[in-house]
């Protein structure tokens, strides 16, 4: 299992979820992308605090896919993710906001919880044992 | 016509004090002119009541008319003599009490105190109306300044005077807490004008130069303070700077989002328009953007908090405290270096 590892600097390694019209086959790739990726970022296109998110990974070494959706199809992907991902346990009451950090094949949280746990040094611990990180 | 008419009396003196003194046409009563109102006042007392002789010769058969309104004059001359008086007597306590509210003003700026509403307090939307959001965030910045200087004292003398964990803890828990409102209050600020809080408009120009998306910027600030919580444990030296070096990466990934969307926002006021026939711009794309700067204002905040945080775990509650005492100050230090700048003795121009 092993994420898809670039150049750590531009481009990214980015999935483009554009032009679908949140049909099923698009939605599956997504679900199945977040289980198969030890770390995965989803968002908006063209959004900047998604590039923050990607930026602070690649910062601690990690350079996860980012799955771009876009503004219309957000919500569909959203709720997809809601229902198969987080369940009915989800961190943030299940609704899936963008831009979405996915460790381990789970929801992880938004940018606001990455910078909280990096800040109480939770995060890469976290990454480590989700394989995103070695030593 | 009363002592306390200052106005009315400027333009009485004003045109008496002319040196080309055409007395006669701005001070009719007067018809004697070796009478003037002007430098000579002091003495004229001496020059009306101590020459008698004077009218004696020139009037050989006085009338009652002419000795009556001679009479009216002198007392008219006297009374402004007097009026006058009072006037410069009162001149000179208002130049008193003027030159100690100056001082109040500028000891109460060097410790740190706010003054004032803001530099140009122009919060015209462009509608011209004035912003409530932004004019209820500077009233209540200036309470939470006046606040924050109270705290600091207190938690000076505090740990001058060795009181206990407990007591210390309180003390401690209210700054935090006290951190914690100026954050939201920046929040609440933030949506009603974003650029307002970017640009950080209520802090000192000192304040300002040091400013990252809205304030300090936190491995900046654990730098200063590192040195200042001395003694720590080899362990808690360790954890500040890995909490600086997670500090610095966080800001990284944010001035480059910051970067990306100052990008947009430019471009998206580039392509705005202007609606038909009149002069009120569209730009819905930009004040999209301006949506996602209140995130970037309220991320910042967020890290600034969590540093605040995490400091209060490494530490033990004293040296927590004497941490917050050393943030306080250096924030004081920093608001009065603008008007010590200001107020420096200078060579005149």
């Amino acid at each position: 299992m092993h994420q898809k590892n670039q150049i750590p600097d531009p481009p990214p390694a980015t999935a483009d979820g554009g032009g679908g019209d949140g049909n099923g086959a698009e939605l599956d790739n997504v679900v199945k992308m977040v289980s198969e990726n030890p770390v995965m970022v989803i968002g908006t296109r063209g959004c900047c605090m998604c590039h923050v998110v990607q930026k602070l990974l690649q910062g601690l070494g990690v350079n996860p896919p980012v799955y771009e959706v876009d503004e219309v199809d957000e919500a569909a992907v959203a709720a997809e993710l809601s229902r198969k991902v987080v369940g009915g346990g989800g961190d943030d009451g299940g609704r899936v906001q963008f831009p979405a950090v996915f460790v381990g094949g789970k929801l992880f949280g938004g940018l606001e919880r990455l910078m909280a746990t990096h800040i109480s040094g939770e995060l890469v611990p976290i990454l480590k044992d989700a394989g995103a990180l070695w030593l | 016509m009363s002592v306390y008419d200052p106005i009315h009396q400027i333009s009485m003196w004003g045109e008496g004090f002319k040196s080309n003194g055409n007395l006669s046409a701005s001070v009719p009563l007067i018809d004697e002119p070796d009478m003037k109102l002007d430098s000579q006042s002091e003495d004229a007392s001496h020059g009306i009541l101590g020459e008698p002789n004077k009218y004696d010769q020139e009037a050989n058969k006085p009338t009652d008319k002419i000795q009556r309104r001679l009479a009216q004059n002198r007392e008219a001359a006297r009374k402004s003599r007097l009026r006058k008086k009072a006037y410069v007597q009162q001149l000179e306590s208002s130049r008193l009490k003027l030159m100690q509210l100056e001082q109040e003003l500028e000891r109460a700026r060097q410790q740190g105190m706010y003054i004032g509403g803001g530099l140009d307090s122009n919060h015209l939307g462009f509608a011209g109306s004035v912003n409530s959001g932004i004019t209820t965030f500077e009233t209540e910045y200036g309470h939470w300044v006046n606040e924050q200087n109270r705290q600091i004292t207190e938690l000076r003398s505090a740990l001058n005077a060795h009181i206990g964990d407990m007591e210390l803890r309180i003390l401690v828990d209210g700054m935090m807490s006290h951190y914690a409102e100026i954050f939201r209050m920046k929040s609440a600020a933030a949506k009603a004008d974003v650029f307002y809080v970017m640009s950080g408009m209520w802090k000192t120009t000192a304040e300002r130069f040091f400013l990252w998306i809205g304030g300090f910027r936190p491995s900046e600030l654990l730098k200063v303070l590192g040195p200042l919580i001395e003694p720590l444990t080899e362990q808690q030296r360790l954890d500040i700077y890995t909490l600086g070096q997670s500090c610095q990466q966080a800001e990284d990934a944010l001035s480059q989002g910051m970067d990306k969307l100052r990008q947009l926002l430019a471009d998206s006021v580039a392509a705005g328009q202007f609606m038909e026939g009149t002069y009120i711009p569209q730009m819905t794309s930009a004040m999209e953007n301006l949506e996602a700067l209140v995130s970037f204002v309220n991320q910042a905040d967020h890290l600034r908090q969590g540093t605040l945080q995490q400091m209060s775990r490494i530490l033990t509650i004293r040296q927590a405290a004497r941490c917050l005492l050393a943030l306080g100050e250096y924030f004081q230090r920093l608001r009065a270096l603008s008007s010590l700048w200001s107020n420096r003795p200078r060579e005149p121009a």
